[in-house]
């Protein structure tokens, strides 16, 4: 069952220095249940793109008229990009749709225990009483491995180390039971070990919850291990997407090839490391036709410069967005 | 190995303070201790350990950016001989021209108002090894041209560049006044994967190029697996494991070190979940635990772990692990 619809999205930055483009013509769908991988390097625009689910992008931010966000609630459909207000927000955002940060230590209040801040979202998004707002609290903080979750509550936000409070920040996300769960780069600040921890936590968590997670990150190892299905962003467009298996596996757009073989791997150390040539072009001057074809080895002399290619598809339920590909089929 | 390490390091401690008293000493976190390592001329050396490891304490006090608590550190090469722990004045400004840093953020490691050119020259000035502005514009152009910046890159400011060319900046003006030893702090972990790729690739070859000696410090083992030729491993401030890098990725004796291995997490989809998973969190460096400080997360762990330091001891040739149950 589809949870969430996303097409056409283009959002565009007023700044200074002109209109940037930082998403172009994305388009995806999330099913209940389902972790969609969302992967690029910086700049790619991921980011972007999951902040517009829930209109959380700044005041510069301009949606271009065809980009629809459709959310299926039990309700009836919801239009994101349709509310303005920000007591109608109020259905999205931490309702249906909760969100998880990369730096958990800039995403709490630093004055205001863990508890008050878990009870206080609680009490806007539920119909429950304070008391059972704290025992709800402190039920999640055990749910998610804390230990002493009746001490934690009345702690602060520094009082915690990183892996605990990338915990207490799940915990709260959670707690208010959103069908949709945006987790942007949530183990990256984390050292390895801990990683591993919470990635086995969210794993757990997606089962037993049964909502749908949009994960974003730029390391494709942790998106081996927790991704349904995988998109691939590059400058504002997904070049690539499909199930984690077949994406990874046989690769089909130039881009996520380069990237595959730009990650050092602990079983091939004796093969040298290809990086893929030039830098990433600043949103400013975006290339015209294909993004990557400034950087792209399979380049054609006359198509890539000049016009867009269409997502094409490559196998089942996977596409990719480029004229190399296009012309010679699948090409794995 | 008939080779002299170029650097020795024996019983090293680097302590810092924490807060203040006013009667007595106050409390100290070992931020280092008891490591001893050598680094041979030409190495790439790996140092490897999670967020307070101890891992960047080290790196600096090689460099004598902080003080020596005790234990020795020894520079030889060829020409000089120095104790890095007790360099007057004028052998630390020597010092520094033989052993540099690169930084791990090239966006903070770079003043907006200088140009490229400055910002590489400005070592050279203020060590005074050119005689004239053409030296030193020569060997600005020389260090440049081997970290693929050209004529136009120098002019410019540091704004106009992405990440890796910014990183390559930092490289430049780094090995600028020719040094023999470079500690490299986490210097590709700012940088996007497919330009990392390349930060590492030139590395590699301004090493064979100039016959640099490097301390790669990093917490990506993957990245270190593939650069480096020998690797230690750090954990809250002790080395627990170090041998030659196919020797230990091959053969991790260590149960940290084999814990961290497996916490990677591996491209296959079909290779999911079974890692083995450490329990708990690092523990404070202000109030490590007593005897094996790995005990309180080790799966391994027995009753002697508790009480007793385990000793540093050589298993193999060159491989040498601290841990009482190997």
């Amino acid at each position: 069952m589809t949870l969430l619809t996303v097409k056409d999205l283009n959002v565009k930055f007023d700044t200074d220095e002109g209109r940037i483009t930082a998403v172009e013509n994305v388009s995806f769908a999330i099913n209940a249940g389902e972790v969609l991988g969302l992967v690029g390097e910086s700049g790619s625009g991921k980011s972007v793109t999951a902040k517009s689910l829930m209109q959380l992008n700044p005041e510069n931010s301009v949606y271009t008229p065809e980009s629809n966000i459709q959310l299926e609630l039990e309700s009836g459909n919801v239009d994101v990009l349709s509310l303005k207000k920000s007591q109608e927000m109020v259905i999205v955002r931490g309702g249906a749709i909760s969100m998880i940060f990369q730096e958990p230590m800039a995403s709490f209040a630093p004055a205001i225990t863990i508890g008050n801040q878990m009870v206080e979202q609680l009490l806007i998004h539920t119909s429950l009483s304070k008391r059972e707002c704290s025992e709800l609290s402190v039920e999640m903080l055990e749910r998610v491995g804390i230990d002493e979750a009746g001490k934690r509550f009345y702690q602060y936000a520094f009082e915690l180390s990183g892996g605990m409070r990338q915990r207490a920040m799940i915990a709260m996300a959670l707690s208010t039971k959103p069908k949709l769960l945006i987790a942007d780069e949530p183990t990256t600040a984390l050292d390895v070990t801990i990683q591993a921890q919470v990635l086995d936590l969210m794993k757990d968590l997606v089962s037993e919850f049964g909502m749908a997670i949009l994960f974003i990150t730029h390391d494709l190892g942790v998106i081996a291990q927790v991704a349904d299905r995988v998109a691939v962003m590059y400058l504002g467009r997904i070049v690539e997407s499909g199930p984690v298996r077949e994406v990874l596996h046989s690769p089909s757009h130039p881009y996520t090839k380069g990237l595959l073989h730009a990650l050092p791997k602990l079983d091939a150390l004796d093969e040298p490391l290809t990086p893929i040539p030039g830098d990433i072009p600043s949103p400013l001057e975006r290339p015209p036709g294909c993004v990557f074809h400034t950087r792209c080895p399979e380049v054609l002399a006359d198509r890539c410069n000049s016009s867009v290619p269409q997502h094409t598809n490559v196998g089942q339920d996977h596409s990719a967005s480029c004229f190399a590909v296009d012309s010679t089929g699948r090409a794995a | 190995m008939t080779e002299k390490p170029l650097i020795r390091i024996n019983t090293l401690n680097v302590e810092f303070p924490l807060g203040r008293t006013l009667f007595g000493k106050p409390p100290m976190l070992r931020a280092v201790n008891d490591v001893s390592l050598d680094i041979m001329p030409g190495q790439f050396y790996g140092l490897v350990g999670e967020s307070g490891s101890g891992k960047t304490t080290l790196g600096r006090a090689i460099l004598r950016a902080v003080p020596i608590s005790s234990g020795e550190i020894t520079f030889d090469d060829s020409d000089v001989n120095y104790d890095v722990g007790s360099l007057a004045k004028k052998e630390l400004k020597n010092y520094r021209k033989l052993a540099q840093l690169i930084f791990q953020d090239p966006y903070a490691a770079l003043s907006p108002r200088m140009t490229v050119r400055d910002i590489i020259a400005e070592p050279l000035e203020v060590m005074g090894l050119t005689q004239t502005r053409e030296e030193t514009d020569e060997r600005v152009r020389d260090i440049a041209a081997k970290c693929r910046l050209n004529l136009e890159h120098l002019r410019r400011f540091p704004h106009a560049f992405s990440g890796g060319q910014r990183q390559r900046i930092s490289i430049a003006r780094t090995l600028v006044c020719n040094p023999n030893f470079v500690v490299a702090d986490e210097s590709v972990a700012a940088l996007d994967v497919s330009i990392q790729a390349d930060i590492l690739n030139l590395l590699q070859s301004l090493q064979n190029q100039l016959g640099l000696t490097f301390l790669f410090i990093s917490h990506d083992l993957s990245v270190v697996a593939h650069i480096c030729d020998h690797v230690a491993v750090m954990y809250l401030g002790t080395l627990v494991e170090s041998a030659p890098t196919r020797k230990l990725f091959d053969n991790p004796s260590h149960p940290y070190t084999k814990a961290l291995l497996s916490a990677i997490p591996s491209l296959d989809p079909d290779d999911r979940g079974n890692a083995q998973k450490l329990e708990g969190e690092i523990p404070s460096p202000a109030n490590p635990p007593p005897g094996c400080k790995f005990h309180t997360r080790c799966p391994m762990a027995e009753d002697r772990c508790r009480k007793e330091v385990p000793q540093w001891r050589e298993l193999s040739e060159d491989h040498f692990a601290a841990c009482h149950l190997v």
